[in-house]
Formats: structure tokens, C-alpha cells, sequence
């Protein structure tokens, strides 16, 4: 099943960088987030116009992915992350397990990001939420990083996220 | 105020004079119960306020969803509560998620504002960014390259080490370290988005494809703590108003044992023959022009006592000369030019200077070429090196 907004079709993007780990590990310590999204920001923004700059942009929306996959993950398994570029588009694909359950709350939140309110949901979201959301993330990437994202399912109790991040642009 | 729970780079402050409370570094924490002591710093820094409140977030580097949302709130719950308040939210240009972030505010509450730290932040940079400048920094690198290329080695710079060049400008100097030092890293940095745009052109022509260049405030850098081997600022100390802060943020991300180099001139040195009254009057008066603008054109021989003051030892000193005998004396000449456009043609007019004065101010650098072009004559431009190392 695939859910999503409105991602480009399918175009040839590039694999930059492939990671996994497993989903103990991870969840073993808060900092991974901070540390991979640091890390992995760098290595892939090496070749930008402007690296430092597109670093410190890129690592900001890696960040709230894995930190989505820390608090919704389950240990069991592993977490794998896949960034492409396309021109000057860079995909983050990330694969979390996570219970059953919460797979349609993760489905519902990325529909809601193509509706027509899903400024004011945002602002609404900064304005009373006192923690945010899962949506209130995917919905902060949506609006301020231009992402396009989408999900994905699959038969096992895990859920991808495709999340095309036009950053170069955004950083120049 | 640090708050070291967290990431060891994330700083939380209360001017109370200035009523700035400021955020900077990384802050990704879990739960806002890791940033309470700074939400009760920020609190109690709305209850002291009257009327506005400045919330500098210019180097707040990483905020992650939890925080902003924790902050946010209290903002949002102190401007409900609290008609007389303002905030005024102080975002860089540089970190381009905090103004897309934080302008999201005004719309939810009218009194807060966001403001972009941008093109104000020293006197001078309107002169100092002008594209029209751009052609003639190449020659003036030419020329002071002669010079550097051997006085560099003896302020540390060697193959294979991390290079920073913070306001590179148009980025040639970057661009002849690369090719004659080779480094494992260069990053060039410089606050003229045109200058770094020709400083990418002219890399791509050349088929360099590893300087790193990059968008940013000197005295703000993204760049981290400790990264740096050798990290160069050239003409720069001297355009800046506040030359410290600049050098606290050179002395910041070179490390331990690393080496920051500087070039700085004494305007007032420059000399000629024939003509040298008529030049050395009208490069006193750059010199006092400079001033005016809060620019010290003269620091070149206080290089020492900056590097020192902020920490550096090893502090090394040398000067050079570059004149019209080193290679072309039209390069000489077209270099004055420039000088005469701008400082006679621009800043003179902008203090409100008389025609007089600008006439006569004019002619000393037209003296300055006529030496420079001479068969016999001889003119010289003055330039201040120094070094000093980080301590380890």
C-alpha cells in the first residue's frame, strides 16, 4: 500500500547513502538521533553549492525522522535509512519497526498533510500543543522544508517513510 | 547561564539591560523536562521585561520539534496574558530554518515579530559587498600572492592539513591554497552571497570541485568547535567594527595547537614617489574615512595585541610591501582606481563630504598611479601578517 502527498514521479534518483542498525541499539540511547542526523547531514552534503549550509538544514529534517522512529519504534528488528539525491532533491527513506497499531495513525497522519487546512492544522499545533505530534512533525517538514513525503507498507509490523526533502534549493 | 545537559554547545542567556534573551548552539532534547531550567529562564525573563523582549536566536543552531514547541508556548501563553509585551524574535539569515520556524508566530500572535539579522551587522559591509569591487579583488590577491605564497608556510600552512578561509570574498586565495598547499579540507566562508556565487563560477571553470564554500557570519560561524588546522582571515579584522568577536570566533573553531593567520593594512603607510605629500594626505584621510564608518584601515600593526588579547600564543609578526615593481605596474595602477571609485566616488559622498575635498582627496590616488606608472617612480601598498597559535 502507498500513501502519500505529492511526491514527483518516480524520477532516476541516485543512492547516496545507505544505514541500518539495529532497533535496540538505537533506542538504547536518545543522542543516536542527534549524532546520525549530525553525521549523515555531513557526509551527504559534502557536494552541495553550499555544504555547511545545506548540513545544518538537512540535518534538522533527519533529525525529526529518526526521532519519529525512536518514539513510535519497537526493539525488535531494524532501522534502515537510505538517502538518494535527484538533482537537487535528496529522498530519506526510513524503516522503522513499530506495533501494528500504530501503522494507521502513521497513514492518516501523512494524508492529512495534502489537505487544503494543513497550514492552520500547523499553526493550530504550535499554538496548543505542549509536545508535538507525529503529525505536527510530518507536518513541520511538509511546510517548512517544502518536503514531500510519503508511506509505505508492508507486511511485517514496520512502516517506511519517503520523504523528498528540495533543500538545495531552499539553502541557495 | 550554560545549560550543559544537553549538547555542551547549547547556551541560554538573560541581558536584563538589553531585555535579550538569547538561545545558541544544539538543543534536541527528549523531553521538555530536559530544558526546564532554561523554560524558567525564559519565564522569569518575561516577568522582568517591560515592553519588549528580544529573543536572539541567531546561533541556535539545532532545535529540534520538542523544544521549539516548549518555547513557543510559554511565548505564546506570556503574549495572551500580558498586552504590553512585545516580542521580537532576532533569526539569522544564515540558519534558514529558524526564520521559516519562528515567522510562523506573527501569524498566530500579533505581538510577536521576527526579525532577520542580515545586512546590517557591520558599518561597512555595503561598501566592503559591492559587486563593482568584485574584478579588482582578483588583481589585489594577485599581487599580495606573490608575497604569501612564501610567508604562509611560516605561519603553519602546509599539505594535507584543514583549512578555513572565513571571509574569503571571491574566494582566489582559497582557490591558491588548494592548488599550491593541496589541504584534506577547505571551507571558505563570506557573508556576499554575489562574492561566493563569482568565488563558485570561478571554481567550476577551473575544474576545482573541493573548496567548500559556504554562506555565513563571521562573527556567527555554523562551523564547529576545534576543526580547523590553519584558518586564514585576510582584510577582514580591519572592515569589522568589533574586530574581538570576530577573532573569538576564528579562535573558536581552530584547534588546539592550529594557527590563525591575518592580513590587515595601515592605510596610512601607503607612500609613492614622485608626489608623496599629495599621496600620503590623501591615505591619512582614508584612514580617518575608514573611522567614520567604524573601520580601523590602520590595524595592521595592532595585530599582535588583538591576537594576544584573544588568547593566541606563538604570536608571529611580519609585514610586506607590495609595489609597482611586482609584476605589472597597471595591475598597481588599476587597483588604485578602484580605490579612488570607491572610497572618493562613494564614501566621501556619503559622509557629505565638499566637492573640494573630494577633488583634492581624488588626487592623491591619482599621484599614487602617476608614481606607480613612472619609469623612475616607485609606490607601495603596506601589508600587515600575524599569526598565533591556539594554545593546546
Amino acid at each position: 500500500m502507498d500513501v502519500g502527498n505529492s511526491v514527483p514521479a518516480e524520477a532516476a534518483f541516485e543512492p547516496l547513502l545507505q544505514f541500518e542498525m539495529e532497533m535496540g541499539t538505537f533506542l538504547s540511547e536518545w543522542q543516536h538521533c542527534d549524532h546520525l542526523s549530525t553525521y549523515l547531514a555531513r557526509m551527504i552534503s559534502h557536494n552541495r553549492a553550499d555544504p555547511v549550509r545545506h548540513s545544518n538544514f538537512f540535518s534538522s529534517a533527519l533529525n525529526e525522522l529518526l526521532e519519529v522512529s525512536f518514539r513510535g519504534g519497537t526493539a525488535s528488528g531494524q532501522i534502515g535509512l537510505s538517502i538518494y539525491r535527484h538533482g537537487p532533491v535528496e529522498r530519506v527513506q526510513i524503516t522503522f519497526p513499530c506495533p501494528a497499531e500504530q501503522v494507521p495513525f502513521y497513514r492518516e497522519a501523512v494524508q492529512k498533510i495534502d489537505r487544503s487546512d494543513a497550514h492552520a492544522r500547523y499553526l493550530d499545533s504550535i499554538s496548543t500543543d505542549m509536545a508535538p505530534s507525529r503529525e505536527s512533525i510530518l507536518l513541520d517538514l511538509a511546510i517548512n522544508f517544502d518536503a514531500s513525503i510519503r508511506i509505505e507498507e508492508s507486511t511485517s509490523p514496520a512502516v517506511t517513510l519517503i520523504v523528498d526533502l528540495p533543500l538545495e534549493g531552499l539553502v541557495s | 547561564m550554560s545549560v550543559t545537559g544537553l549538547s555542551p554547545n547549547f547556551k541560554v542567556a538573560f541581558d536584563a539591560n538589553s531585555q535579550v534573551f538569547s538561545l545558541a548552539g544544539v538543543v534536541r532534547p527528549r523531553s521538555v523536562d530536559e530544558i526546564a531550567d532554561s523554560i524558567a529562564m525564559l519565564k522569569q525573563a518575561i516577568d522582568d521585561v517591560r515592553g519588549v523582549l528580544y529573543v536572539d536566536v541567531k546561533r541556535l543552531i539545532q532545535m529540534n520539534n520538542t523544544a521549539f514547541h516548549a518555547f513557543v508556548r510559554v511565548a505564546l501563553d506570556a503574549c495572551r496574558a500580558r498586552a504590553d509585551l512585545r516580542m521580537v524574535i532576532v533569526t539569522s539569515s544564515v540558519v534558514g530554518w529558524t526564520t521559516r520556524m519562528f515567522g510562523h508566530l506573527n501569524q498566530i500572535e500579533p505581538q510577536i515579530t521576527v526579525e532577520v539579522y542580515d545586512s546590517t551587522f557591520y558599518p561597512g559591509q555595503s561598501f566592503v559587498e559591492d559587486t563593482s569591487f568584485i574584478p579588482i579583488l582578483r588583481t589585489q590577491t594577485k599581487m599580495t600572492w606573490r608575497h604569501e605564497r612564501s610567508i604562509l608556510p611560516r605561519h603553519g600552512l602546509r599539505p594535507g592539513i584543514a583549512i578555513a578561509d572565513v571571509c574569503c570574498g571571491i574566494g582566489d586565495f582559497a582557490v591558491l591554497v588548494q592548488k599550491e598547499f593541496q589541504p584534506a579540507r577547505i571551507v571558505a566562508l563570506d557573508h556576499s552571497k554575489a562574492s561566493l556565487a563569482y568565488a563558485r563560477e570561478v571554481a567550476t571553470n577551473f575544474g576545482i570541485t573541493d573548496i567548500e564554500y559556504t554562506y555565513g557570519d563571521a562573527s556567527e560561524m555554523l562551523l564547529e568547535d576545534n576543526q580547523f588546522d590553519f584558518v586564514s582571515c585576510r582584510h577582514s579584522l580591519q572592515i569589522f567594527n568589533e574586530p574581538e568577536l570576530l577573532l573569538k570566533e576564528l579562535y573558536r573553531i581552530c584547534k588546539p595547537g592550529g594557527r590563525v593567520y591575518i592580513t590587515n593594512e595601515k592605510n596610512s603607510h601607503c607612500l609613492g614617489e614622485p608626489r608623496a605629500q599629495s599621496i600620503q594626505w590623501t591615505y591619512n584621510e582614508v584612514a580617518k574615512l575608514f573611522s567614520h564608518f567604524d573601520m580601523d584601515v590602520e590595524l595592521g600593526p595592532k595585530s599582535r595585541r588583538y591576537l594576544a588579547d584573544a588568547g593566541f600564543d606563538d604570536i608571529l609578526v611580519e609585514s610586506f610591501m607590495v609595489t609597482n615593481l611586482d609584476g605589472d605596474p597597471q595591475d598597481f595602477a588599476d587597483v588604485i582606481t578602484a580605490w579612488e571609485n570607491v572610497y572618493a566616488g562613494e564614501m566621501a559622498v556619503r559622509r557629505g563630504d565638499t566637492p573640494e575635498f573630494i577633488e583634492r582627496f581624488r588626487q592623491g590616488f591619482r599621484d599614487h598611479i602617476f608614481a606607480a606608472l613612472h619609469p623612475k617612480g616607485y609606490a607601495g601598498w603596506p601589508i600587515w601578517v600575524a599569526s598565533g597559535r591556539k594554545p593546546t
